[in-house]
């Protein structure tokens, strides 16, 4: 399998995740699936990755931009590093959906937060951060 | 992390943090100790299937997964022994702190193997580097205490086991870590110290994997330290085994056959040890 077919496969696997996320009902076993199983592939292939790659990227570190370029720059290292980004999305995503419900919030107003988390990570949680705190003041001051 | 897996979603209901409330806080340790074990061995396995990097002729994942697979039976034989010792002892200190000793040394060293793995370099035998140098000498005194730690829950299980133990899997239990760890100790330190045939588990004979024993690795061309290694260290489960069968097959027959058994294997460890040293292979 080349770098580029498991990019695609890993792509393909979370998008199905997010759709499920927002489109299908919240089934305890689907939300199960999708964390034990979905997010537990990526979680394992990443970590493969790691074990095979990493450490034979040259150059490759945390500390300097230079370093985390390099690891950008071989495929192993760009696959990996997409795959971490697809994981950890998926699991703020999981959280968000499932907290959004615990305090009642409407399906269709969860949607756009769960695209921007789909899109852009941090974005997403960073919506989701504000707008549960907004309503928690507003529904404190009316309580 | 409470808020991400609240367990109202967990597909293992009741087997979360409620799930080992009944076990000791020693029991407990093994188990997380094991769980990271397995954790390790799953994408080595895996990264076996595909790495194409060799070391001594073989894939780098070969020795992690013999270390994971190794370490996960040990913790495991000592999970499954530690209800045979008295309640009294087995929630106390000493226990807990043998178990805390083994669990942390045993992560340790599969921590390095497998990170050494991942870089393909040696683990064992490798001071290239100061670090890995310093690293090798760890491991060293990490395993010392790893088998201490076995020792000690074996003369526990020795003293003071539980009133109600079957007295084969107990005595066979407690003799084969005692005995497991002693000749563990010996054998390894044999090994470690390079006195027999330079660094190196390999005596005369190819000094390489490639070719060696299928699964074990251990060489077929000449001597090799590993074997007499593994014999000794797998008494740890060979004896309770036999005193398992002794309880349910012939009671009676416990001591003798326990004896006869621990004489057995202490001459195959023996035999393979008088066997490695003159340079001769296993198989």
């Amino acid at each position: 399998m080349t770098f580029a077919t498991l990019f695609s496969l890993a792509n393909t696997a979370a998008l199905g995740g997010w759709l499920l996320l927002v489109f299908l009902p919240r089934w305890r076993r689907l939300i199960g699936v999708l964390r034990f199983g979905l997010i537990f592939g990526l979680a394992l292939t990443y970590t493969v990755l790691i074990f095979v790659y990493f450490f034979r990227i040259e150059g490759a570190g945390f500390g300097s931009i230079a370093q985390v370029r390099a690891i950008f720059m071989s495929d192993a290292g760009l696959v990996a590093g997409w795959i971490h980004y697809l994981a950890f999305d998926l699991v703020v995503g999981s959280w968000i959906a499932l907290e959004a419900d615990k305090r009642g919030y409407h399906r269709l107003l969860q949607a756009p937060i769960l695209a921007a988390t789909f899109l852009f990570g941090p974005f997403g949680l960073l919506l989701f951060y504000l707008t549960r705190a907004t309503e928690m003041a507003l529904s404190a001051r009316k309580a | 992390m409470n808020l991400l897996f609240d367990g109202s979603t967990t597909l293992m209901r009741g087997q979360g943090v409620t799930g080992s409330a009944g076990l000791s806080n020693a029991g407990r340790l093994l188990i997380v100790a094991i769980g990271l074990q397995v954790a390790l061995a799953l994408p080595s396995f895996i990264a076996l299937m595909f790495d194409d990097r060799l070391l001594n002729g073989i894939t780098v994942w070969s020795k992690p997964l013999k270390f994971q697979t190794s370490l996960t039976v040990m913790l495991g034989t000592v999970l499954l022994l530690l209800p045979l010792i008295e309640t009294t002892v087995r929630e106390g200190r000493g226990v807990w702190l043998a178990c805390l000793v083994g669990c942390v040394t045993a992560s340790g060293e599969v921590l390095y193997i497998t990170l050494q793995a991942a870089r393909g370099r040696a683990s064992h035998f490798n001071g290239e580097t100061p670090i890995e140098a310093l690293a090798y000498g760890l491991m060293g005194i990490a395993a010392v205490f790893l088998v201490l730690s076995v020792l000690a829950i074996g003369l526990f299980l020795l003293f003071r086991p539980a009133p109600d133990a079957p007295s084969g899997l107990r005595l066979g239990g407690a003799f084969g870590l005692i005995l497991g760890s002693l000749l563990t100790l010996v054998t390894a330190l044999a090994l470690g110290s390079g006195r027999i045939a330079g660094p190196g588990h390999w005596v005369g004979g190819l000094p390489t994997d490639a070719g060696g024993l299928f699964l074990l690795g251990w060489s077929r061309s000449g001597g090799d330290l590993r074997v007499p290694h593994f014999f000794a260290t797998h008494i740890m489960q060979a004896l309770p085994i036999a005193g398992l069968f002794l309880d349910l097959l012939a009671p009676r027959l416990v001591a003798a056959g326990l004896v006869a058994a621990g004489t057995l294997s202490v001459a195959v460890v023996a035999a393979t040890f008088a066997q490695a040293v003159a340079g001769r292979p296993f198989f």
